[in-house]
């Protein structure tokens, strides 16, 4: 266990301390997000981050996340064990340190951890800050040891329990519920994560057990193909191009690169990056060097081999885009001291990562379409496809340009636009149908609220090629109204084109999606999310996507009346009511579609900025969200069939 | 990790949390309640609904027709809260012939046609139910089947049909659902009945048997089902492929040319499109051969001349056509339908089983509301015999009662006064006397002493009161 890969010896000098633990309690959506349902699973993160570290740095091969009978979860692994020796500054057990203090931990210095992913969190104070109680037990130096807290204050001194020859942390938590909107862990979102993770780290082993409520879950991801399994599994609803997984293993100027790729006859692409186990939503450096090596690399491979073949007439340039499309990609960085920008510091920012990363990978795929000559002509014979599809596109764009050229005004014609030209507080509301239009138009507050009705059944981004989908009126209303452009979400690759999605163009830094409280209108809503999430993702990245949240019911007794927005709330309004006046009968309406509201009820209810509530739409797992994308909307109606199944008894509002 | 800003009316929502939902919703939405028919009645939410709706204006096979459009309005703002053309388009199938085997609704007006005409406005039309599909609703209000309340819970509709007719099979049906469709080709009814008669009488019959009984589909265009292996596939396990062909033979002129007349169709084949086919194909040289082709389609029914060249064979030239137009077509069967609101895919023989089931269900059901109602009726008429044997005692009664609350009281004490046990004036027979009495005697002061002349008036009538004669109570 005890490999000497490290530099430095880890212990308790190696921990320093920056800041106390403080405000942690008062404040946690600071700290992990938010105090729902995402906040609490990010602890179980939190925790499982520190083991990863230890695998990472070599010494851990296995950890274990039980879900116990009583809400509580413990971590295990098979690591060096937190050092228990005494502090010299806080004169305390380092793992007290480690465990009371913010900003504690062995990670700050490069010494003890050489990568470590734990940098975006503030580590397992956290934790156990935000815990009604934690245990934490350590196996090292061929003792056990063990301390207690309560709401992050230490219970007792660090005993030692028992004698072992093994290593190893383990920590047991209950989350707090005085500060937790729910404590409820759920197994599939662990799950998904633990999977990833595993997929990361090859060869480690992670084992989940779940026995709450007298189940006896067990499930254990280990991967001895890494990232390669990882496409597989991404990538296993669709019909691959080629078999064999494009890899690419090395490091160069102490960065490793891990990569993994493959093409598949879909026309979406799928690249997910991370840095240091951290997903990179927004990209960054990293991405830019994959981005602009793939390029090469192919382009490379195509005229020495003599690939592209033309007619005559044809001119073909294959692009970035046109490699990209039906590319299923993970690339997998290991930085020491990596940078973290954008707005949800996400987005990878050393500059000196670009140039290794393009390097390894120019290289390494070059070396592998050598090596596999047959996979290498797949992929340019469909790289030559998409660049035919996007000239025809690009012809389709072209001609929304002059249409608008001749109209004019480049709006389209259905758009009531607002009087406020400053996007910052601008909204549009993407409305469902001509008959929710009108009111919409007519309740909203014209200077900061655009209305674009859509009719019917938007198509979906999903299955239609691009071409298709830009010459539909839908789409193009939509595009033009919004004035950011379209696809292309390159970022520094170099390869933007005029017309582009530029964040910085957009006209309303609110879309609202605002449909009928129906069924169809959860289909359209799937529809345009569909939309957006292939073809405007900066759009949900930057927060600038929201659903609507009209209400269901209107609730009456002579001429009172309120408006409610579930079920549960509709049987205790009318509850209070019967209590308040016990003669009047009580009238209850459902509203089916936002055509039955008048206009000032529409405002009142949904759209008035003071009282409406909105639905901000994040991705917070971009690999879960695309398969949930690709499996719903995608051509494999076996998937979508599975999904139904498995689901039917959850289903909420059933349309009779 | 997130840089939050919380701004205090958003709630953040997860992509995926809300694509699962709302996907959900709607697919399941679309599975149990749109596209797929229920496997008792055939019919899926709308045609129900119509149905209903056209019983409950009265728009029966016997009664004059009623404009479409009010049809249509009732059913949608009633029951159905979708758009006016969804409801009309499925009462428009419904009332073709060349569509529905046997049709549920009767058309007055243009339906539309085989060349895809689309059926005039809704404004135009007539409609009323045919006398099948009052088969379809009979029984109805004898609690054979569940109700549930409408969209907007002020009325209830039937939650199926207690159909005596096998419509799921004879009818046929086709749908798109979200990971799954049904298509299920119509039948000839007596087949049909006499394979549920065998299913009967053996519960045991094999498909094989079965399909000794129901030899195949019977399409409304009629026309020829080529091969065997494929139907027996599709009844033995719901899923199998038919080839549906034209019916077309072929005439000589004197001049000694042929020419192929084609007088029945595949089933759900458009003629102009066919008859646009043809002319693409011969103008492409695809087939050569054919020198003039002409829709001679007329009142007395379809008709496609197709004329050959002297030279050419017109058989060749026949199953050229077969190969390359929808002369020739597949129908894929796959037998699914909603079992107890679950899509289910079943065999020939299943699907018969859960109709008879059902159809025991409802006959048990309405068996035990009548007796119900005659229980509810004897009760009364022993009452009413009581108080005849008693007249004289029942008239003081009444007389002596202030209103009908007390007179009420008196008759029920009465029997128990004299405790004889055949003395039974049940709470309802007592009840009726009152409330009989006092409506024939049309006074609300009936029980004053004033107006006694109600009572003789209305003893007499229950007197000549016989069980046919209470009449509906409301």
């Amino acid at each position: 266990m005890n490999q000497e890969t490290t530099t430095k010896e880890y212990s308790a000098e190696s921990i320093k301390v920056l800041e106390g633990l403080k405000a942690v309690r008062k404040r946690p959506a600071m700290y992990i997000g938010d105090v729902g349902k995402r906040g609490l699973h990010h602890l179980v993160y939190e925790v499982v981050d520190n083991s990863i570290d230890e695998a990472m740095a070599g010494h851990c091969t296995k950890i274990t996340i039980l879900f116990n009978d009583d809400g509580s979860v413990t971590v295990e692994d098979n690591g060096r064990g937190i050092p228990v020796g005494q502090h010299k500054i806080e004169k305390k057990p380092a793992v007290e340190v480690v465990m009371t203090m913010l900003h504690a931990g062995g990670k700050f210095d490069k010494d003890s951890y050489k990568v470590s992913g734990g940098l975006h969190g503030v580590g397992v104070s956290v934790v156990n800050a935000l815990s009604q109680w934690l245990w934490v037990e350590i196996k090292r130096e061929g003792k056990i040891y063990k301390q207690d807290y309560k709401t992050g204050v230490t219970q007792n001194k660090l005993k030692e329990v028992g004698k072992t020859k093994k290593t190893g942390t383990k920590v047991c938590f209950f989350p707090d519920d005085t500060i937790f909107k729910t404590t409820q862990f759920e197994y599939d979102i662990i799950a998904d994560r633990l999977r990833e993770l595993a997929y990361l780290n090859r060869g480690l082993e992670i084992v989940l057990k779940d026995i709450r409520n007298g189940e006896d879950k067990v499930e254990s991801f280990k991967f001895k193909g890494g990232l390669s399994d990882f496409v597989k599994f991404l990538d296993e609803h669709n019909n691959p191009l080629h078999n064999k997984v494009v890899t690419v293993n090395k490091e160069e100027g102490t960065v490793p690169v891990d990569v993994a790729l493959r093409y598949s006859n879909t026309y979406t692409e799928n690249i997910l990056t991370f840095v240091n186990n951290i997903n990179t939503i927004e990209g960054g450096t990293h991405l830019s060097g994959f981005r602009s090596a793939l390029t090469r690399a192919m382009n490379n491979h195509a005229t020495k081999n003599n690939l592209i073949k033309a007619k005559k007439s044809e001119k073909i340039n294959l692009s970035g885009e046109d490699f990209r499309e039906g590319l299923t990609a993970i690339l997998s960085v290991k930085v020491s001291e990596p940078q973290f920008e954008g707005q949800t510091k996400t987005k990878l920012g050393n500059g000196e990562v670009k140039g290794f990363v393009d390097k390894i990978v120019y290289e390494g795929i070059l070396d592998f379409l050598e090596e596999n000559p047959s996979v290498g002509r797949r992929i340019i014979e469909k790289a030559l496809l998409a660049a035919r599809s996007r000239s025809a596109a690009r012809k389709a764009r072209e001609l929304i340009r002059r249409k608008s050229a001749l109209g004019g005004s480049s709006l389209p014609g259905k758009l009531a636009d607002c009087s406020n030209k400053d996007p910052v507080f601008c909204e549009i509301y993407l409305v469902e149908g001509d008959s929710a239009g009108g009111s919409a138009k007519q309740g909203r507050d014209r200077r900061t609220q655009a209305i674009l009705p859509l009719r019917g059944k938007v198509i979906n981004s999903e299955k239609a090629r691009i071409d298709k989908l830009l010459s539909n009126n839908e789409i193009q209303a939509m595009i033009t109204a919004l004035g950011a452009g379209f696809g292309g979400s390159d970022e520094d690759g170099g390869e933007r084109a005029a017309g582009d999605f530029d964040i910085g163009k957009l006209r309303y830094h609110k879309v609202i999606i605002m449909t009928d409280a129906d069924v169809d209108g959860s289909h359209i809503r799937t529809l345009l999310l569909t939309f957006f999430f292939r073809r405007m993702p900066e759009l949900i990245h930057n927060g600038h996507l929201f659903l609507a949240l009209p209400p269901l019911y209107r609730i009456y007794q002579s001429k009172k009346e309120s408006y409610v927005y579930d079920d549960n709330e509709r049987d205790l309004t009318i509850e209070r009511m019967r209590k308040e006046n016990k003669t009047v009968k009580i009238g209850v309406q459902r509203y089916k579609g936002l055509g039955e509201m008048n206009p000032e009820q529409l405002w009142d209810t949904t759209m008035d900025p003071e009282k409406r509530t909105l639905l901000e739409i994040t991705i917070d797992d971009a690999a879960r969200a695309a398969e949930t994308f690709q499996n719903l909307m995608g051509h494999d109606v076996e998937a979508r069939r599975t999904f139904i199944e498995q689901n039917a008894k959850f289903v909420v509002n059933l349309d009779i | 990790m997130t840089d939050f800003v919380n701004r205090d009316n958003t709630i953040p929502r997860d992509i995926i949390e809300e694509m699962r939902e709302s996907y959900l919703n709607y697919s399941m939405s679309v599975i149990v309640s749109r596209a797929l028919p229920d496997v008792r009645d055939g019919l899926k939410p709308v045609h129900r609904r119509i149905l209903y709706g056209m019983s409950e204006i009265g728009s029966q096979w016997n009664r004059p027709y009623k404009k479409s459009a009010r049809i249509v309005g009732d059913v949608m703002g009633k029951y159905h809260p979708h758009g006016d053309s969804s409801v009309y388009d499925a009462l428009v199938r419904m009332a073709q012939d060349f569509s529905m085997r046997y049709e549920l609704v009767d058309g007055q007006g243009n339906f539309g046609s085989v060349d895809g005409d689309n059926a005039a406005a809704m404004r135009y039309t007539e409609s009323r139910m045919t006398k099948l599909s009052g088969e379809m609703l009979k029984d109805l209000e004898k609690n054979t089947v569940d109700w549930l309340p409408n969209f907007d819970e002020t009325l209830k509709e039937p939650s199926v049909l207690p159909s005596v007719i096998p419509a799921l099979l004879i009818n046929g049906s086709e749908g798109i659902a979200v990971g799954m469709a049904t298509k299920i080709p119509p039948h000839n009814l007596i087949e049909i009945i006499n394979g549920l008669v065998e299913l009967i009488n053996d519960t045991n019959t094999t498909a094989d048997e079965l399909m000794k009984h129901i030899k195949g589909p019977d399409f409304p265009t009629a026309g020829l089902i080529l091969g065997m292996d494929g139907l027996k596939q599709a009844y033995e396990t719901g899923r199998g492929k038919i080839k549906m062909r034209a019916r077309a033979h072929i005439e000589n002129s004197k001049s000694g040319k042929g020419s192929i007349v084609v007088t029945e169709l595949p089933y759900q084949v458009n003629k102009s499109n066919l008859v646009e086919k043809i002319a693409d194909l011969v103008r492409n040289k695809k087939i050569v051969g054919i020198s003039d082709l002409r829709d001679e389609s007329d009142k007395d029914g379809i008709r496609v001349v197709i004329e050959t060249k002297r030279d050419a064979v017109p058989e060749v030239i026949l199953n050229q056509l077969y190969k390359h137009t929808q002369l020739q077509d597949t129908f894929g069967i796959i037998l699914l339908a909603l079992v107890n609101g679950v899509p289910k895919v079943m065999s020939l023989k299943e699907a018969l089983e859960r109709f008879i089931d059902f159809r025991h269900d409802v006959v048990v059901r309405r068996t035990k509301f009548e007796l119900e109602e005659a229980e509810a009726r004897a009760h009364i008429l022993e009452g009413l015999k009581i108080a005849l044997d008693n007249i004289d005692d029942v008239i003081v009664i009444i007389r002596s009662s202030k209103d009908a609350t007390h007179a009420k009281e008196g008759l029920m004490n009465f029997n128990e006064a004299l405790k004889e046990s055949w003395y039974v004036i049940k709470r309802s027979g007592a009840q009726f006397i009152i409330s009989y009495g006092s409506r024939k005697a049309n006074s609300p002061r009936f029980f004053n002493s004033s107006s006694s002349i109600g009572i003789p008036f209305s003893l007499r009538i229950f007197c000549s009161s016989h069980p046919r004669s209470p009449g509906k109570r409301t």
